[in-house]
């Protein structure tokens, strides 16, 4: 099938004044600028097939919300292409928004001072949506997201959640074919976490909206996306699907031993001590070279065991590896 | 054509309705907008008339003709204020990232920018406005003809224009300056003193400058002597000004729809 967004080469450029301190340093930045130009994002591509739940993650500063902002025909990339179901946002902004739902986590586009509700109306008539569907849709959304019960209250007495919740409702409204995700779950509590994420798989499944989930929260990321990019200094680092990327970057594991008494010579085969403290000693190994099991084996062969736990590598570990090593770039 | 003007025009009304109902929630604001506004024009209407009682006739406008040439020139930014507020916070959308959701609806982004904030708290400033300007064609003796009340509409839809060219453009420089709050209180003074006044009483560099650069004189100084039959004192221009009026005013709110747009690509965004 088509790919929905396909991306070839993206850069967008910044130029960025050096200040220098001081007074004198800002009146010598004022008349003698030093100007220098920055790739916030650097030469990007990637394509998106219809139904994918796409994680677009990074650190802070990495390109995420550019890139994000180029797609949606906020931004205008220096160089490069984009294609949002086949039309470029560049050149028919108005076509590719119709078909687009966006969700800023730390902005609203909902009326702080007036019900959830109007927001709602005032939506439909943006994006002509004829009743029956609009009345359709909202039903829908009302369910999943648990609306009725602030549906008529002021958006300014909303916590947090709800009004996550609302946003997402008002994204939705138009039935857009992809929908943007910029931290969805910034701040929220557990319960409306879970909310939002079954609300994501719910439509992911029964519509085949394609989602693309900008988050920090990486078990946002490990419940939801089939599919992860990350971006670091402007560049895509690694482009795959969760559990590749993970065994790529940590193939380590890690056996956790607790020993009775302490023991001068604990060296083993296949695996290496990286930690200890007091009687708790960290090994690690590679999954290719020896199994859990061998290893266990082999150490209680030769020590006085008191406990012992496996671990395994994260997401977390995985995806701060790769901000580590490419961050010195 | 049809279908989408429609659109526009349902979309508006949703917008102008929720602004209504956005400014009734603070009731306490509203009162003192109503105290604060006519406070702030008659007392402007009593200076004039102190200085031309005191004083002289300003480059021979008396107290009546002064009188219409101030209502006229309230009326229209009262209306503008009404209908065209929102371009007087263009540099704070810019700083903080208000234009990413214009962008991401399909509509024109300037409609969305000008209508979705109906400012109607600003029709407190037509009162005193009609009031000063329905007193000013009593003394000064405007006949009121069918042909006299279209030109007078033209005029006002025209100074209106200008108005909103002026401040679209200032707030335009937002996109490169990213700030420019104090250009909004600037061009208030500015219009105030080039609608106010004759603009006949200013030397010949400025009324050029009013004239043919940033057009305020059309707003009322050029339409007031025409339908008061005052000698305007100062440049002369083929035509009745009842009818440049409107023609300035699109010219204008056509160049700023322009630079709008081309600052619009220069948009930065904000950060996050």
């Amino acid at each position: 099938m088509d790919a929905v967004i396909e991306v070839n080469d993206l850069v967008k450029e910044y130029i960025i004044v050096k200040k220098e301190s001081g007074l004198r340093g800002s009146l010598k930045s004022l008349l003698f600028p030093k100007k220098t130009k920055f790739n916030g994002v650097n030469g990007i591509s990637f394509s998106i097939a219809p139904g994918e739940i796409v994680g677009y993650i990074g650190p802070n500063g990495a390109g995420k919300s550019t890139t994000i902002k180029m797609l949606t025909g906020i931004l205008h990339p220096t160089a490069g292409s984009i294609k949002v179901c086949g039309i470029s946002p560049q050149a028919d902004r108005k076509a590719v928004v119709r078909k687009l739902g966006v969700v800023f986590g730390q902005r609203t586009q909902l009326y702080w001072d007036l019900r959830l509700g109007e927001s709602f109306e005032l939506l439909r008539r943006i994006y002509q949506i004829n009743q029956a569907e609009y009345e359709q849709n909202l039903a829908i959304l009302t369910d999943v997201l648990k609306l009725q019960d602030f549906i008529n209250t002021p958006v300014r007495q909303l916590s947090l959640g709800q009004r996550m919740r609302g946003d997402i409702a008002a994204a939705m409204l138009h039935s857009p074919s992809v929908l943007f995700l910029d931290e969805p779950t910034i701040g929220l509590d557990a319960d409306a976490k879970l909310a939002i994420r079954n609300f994501i798989k719910e439509i992911n499944r029964t519509r085949g909206v394609t989602v693309i989930l900008t988050t920090h929260d990486l078990d946002d990321v490990e419940q939801l996306c089939s599919r992860i990019i990350v971006v670091n200094n402007g560049k895509i680092v690694e482009d795959g699907p969760i559990e590749s990327i993970i065994h790529k970057l940590t193939p380590h594991r890690m056996l956790v031993v607790e020993l009775q008494k302490p023991c001068a010579d604990l060296s083993t085969p296949n695996a290496i001590v990286i930690k200890q403290e007091g009687l708790k000693i960290w090994y690690q190994f590679e999954k290719e070279a020896i199994s859990a099991s061998e290893l266990i084996a082999a150490l209680s062969q030769k020590l006085p065991i008191q406990d012992i736990s496996v671990k395994e590598p994260n997401v977390e570990d995985a995806i701060r590896e790769v901000y580590k090593t490419t961050s010195s770039v | 054509m049809v279908s989408s003007f429609k659109h526009y025009v349902s979309v508006a009304s949703c917008w102008a309705r929720l602004a209504i109902q956005r400014q009734l929630e603070y009731p306490l604001f509203l009162f003192s907008w109503l105290l604060m506004i006519p406070i702030q024009y008659f007392s402007g209407i009593w200076m004039l008339k102190i200085i031309v009682d005191r004083f002289q006739a300003l480059n021979g406008w008396d107290f009546p003709q002064l009188t219409f040439l101030y209502g006229l020139g309230l009326i229209s930014h009262g209306i503008f204020v009404v209908f065209f507020i929102n371009t007087w916070s263009m540099d704070h959308m810019v700083i903080n990232g208000g234009f990413d959701r214009l962008l991401l609806r399909p509509m024109n982004v300037f409609f969305q920018l000008v209508a979705s904030y109906v400012n109607f708290i600003g029709l407190i400033d037509c009162i005193p406005g009609v009031i000063i300007f329905l007193y000013g064609c009593e003394i000064a003796g405007f006949e009121w003809s069918l042909v006299n009340i279209g030109k007078l509409i033209l005029v006002l839809i025209g100074g209106i224009l200008i108005r909103a060219a002026l401040f679209t453009s200032l707030g335009t420089i937002a996109f490169w300056t990213k700030r420019n709050g104090s250009m909004v209180g600037f061009a208030l003074t500015m219009l105030e003193r080039a609608t106010m006044y004759p603009l006949s009483m200013y030397p010949f560099f400025l009324q050029a400058l009013f004239t043919f650069i940033i057009p305020i004189g059309f707003i009322s100084f050029y339409p007031a002597a025409e339908f008061l039959g005052t000698d305007n004192g100062g440049l002369e221009l083929p035509l009745s000004f009842a009818l440049w009026t409107p023609l300035v005013g699109i010219i204008c709110f056509l160049i700023a729809s322009g630079i709008f747009r081309f600052g619009m690509k220069n948009y930065e965004s904000a950060g996050s």
